[in-house]
């Protein structure tokens, strides 16, 4: 999907669909990185996948509104019955999820694969 | 400019209890780990540049009150909290100096913590003092008189010897208050609060904004905030919880979050950001904590000239 100066990964695994957006989520890119999440959650949901996995290695940073993109794909998936998981931050962004708190309100995993067996 | 920190607290006025102060106490004599000092001014430099704020001393309790001073003509005051006492005699003190007798208050809302000092405000009982209380809201008359209802306090507001005007302000409006110009904004907040912008003689700028929730599904509308903000000397801004707080359990009680107004104070060009309203559970250790993730936040997610983060507490005296 087109995301300006974002980009994006889409994969599919078994029961999952992998979401990476590469570059910085900022007040630049935050709507369209909450577009194209509310797209892959809705998409997971059609395809009768009960697993996103937004992988975070490409992120090398992300705003309260890119935090706040999470929560809203969050609800959205909720409703479908699909679970939303994190992936892979670097460093600065498990800084921003442990500063933001929002490493208590999401599940964290180091590596795709432990996301997987979520 | 001068912005004086009356009460910085949200929601409540809390105090330290005994256990606490023991605590401070214990965390200083194990700092300075057998240290002598040869009198008061040496301990006091051991206190001031060797002890964490935190332990040596406290953000303390009063609720929301802040003083503008950019001129001699008038006190400028945001906000009625129980900081307002404190303020009140001081400056009656001031006054007795020859300052004029003259009070102009912003409000942001009318939720009793925000005007619980007033019946405790004693220039208010002076006869010749001036107070001008300006708000958004129409009903802030009737918000002061009802609190000093016979129910509610002993003395009724008609007591009051001062002289009182009410006038209620529209955003998108410029008001002069002698040589400050003010303008607010209307912010996202029970029965809505409103944010006010000073701008000094000297060209400096403060902005006052409390108990504004910037909404999750309505980011797009922090473009109107970034705006009030633009290029201010300071803000004093509502971070009462964590983001993750203000998007679940505490989603819809009218406050901010620290990364957000970080956020908003870059994209607005803001020299220094004033954490403010701060949480009535958290200890002086919490607000530490806050306050050193917010800077640390602040270092990650800058693009451009570094925000300064303060954290307010009671007591405060900024310059700008």
């Amino acid at each position: 999907m087109a995301g300006g100066e974002l980009g994006w990964t889409v994969d599919s695994r078994g029961t999952a669909r992998i979401v990476a957006a590469l570059g910085r989520i900022d007040e630049r890119t935050s709507a369209a990185f909450g577009e194209g999440l509310a797209a892959e959650v809705a998409a997971a949901a059609d395809d009768g996948k009960a697993l996103v996995v937004i992988d975070l290695a490409g992120i090398e940073y992300m705003s309260s509104r890119g935090l706040r993109g999470l929560t809203l794909a969050q609800r959205r998936a909720t409703e479908r019955n699909v679970t939303v998981v994190l992936a892979r931050p670097g460093e600065t962004m498990r800084e921003i999820l442990a500063i933001s708190r929002y490493d208590m309100v999401f599940k964290i995993h180091e590596t795709i694969e432990a996301a997987l067996a979520t | 400019m001068l912005i004086r920190f009356w009460g910085t607290r949200g929601s409540l006025p809390v105090s330290l209890k005994a256990a606490a102060i023991r605590d401070k106490v214990i965390g200083a004599l194990l700092a300075a780990d057998g240290r002598r000092f040869a009198d008061a001014v040496e301990a006091g430099a051991f206190v001031d540049g060797e002890i964490p704020f935190s332990t040596a001393q406290t953000y303390g309790g009063a609720t929301s009150c802040v003083e503008i001073e950019a001129g001699p003509d008038a006190f400028i005051i945001c906000d009625m909290g129980s900081g307002l006492r404190e303020f009140g005699l001081d400056s009656m003190r001031r006054c007795a100096a020859g300052h004029p007798r003259v009070y102009h208050f912003f409000l942001s809302h009318l939720h009793w913590d925000h005007i619980m000092g007033f019946p405790f405000f004693v220039p208010a009982f002076v006869p010749g003092a001036k107070i001008v209380i300006h708000a958004g809201h129409a009903d802030a008359e009737q918000a002061l008189r009802r609190q000093q209802e016979e129910i509610s306090f002993p003395v009724p507001f008609d007591y009051l010897r001062a002289e009182f005007e009410f006038r209620t302000l529209e955003p998108g409006t410029t008001y002069q208050i002698g040589a400050v110009a003010v303008s607010l904004i209307e912010q996202h907040h029970s029965h809505s609060s409103f944010g006010f912008r000073f701008a000094g003689p000297d060209g400096k700028t403060a902005v006052y904004s409390t108990d504004s929730e910037h909404k999750i599904d309505d980011m797009e509308g922090e473009t109107d905030v970034v705006a009030f903000f633009a290029d201010a000397d300071l803000i004093v801004c509502d971070t009462m919880y964590s983001l993750a707080d203000s998007v679940s359990m505490k989603e819809d009680w009218g406050h901010s979050s620290n990364i957000v107004v970080i956020d908003l104070c870059h994209e607005a060009a803001a020299k220094r950001l004033a954490l403010f309203h701060h949480e009535p559970t958290y200890s002086d250790a919490d607000i530490a904590r806050m306050h050193s993730e917010s800077i640390r936040y602040e270092e990650l997610t800058r693009s451009g000239t570094p925000l300064e983060v303060l954290c307010a507490y009671d007591g405060l005296v900024v310059e700008i």
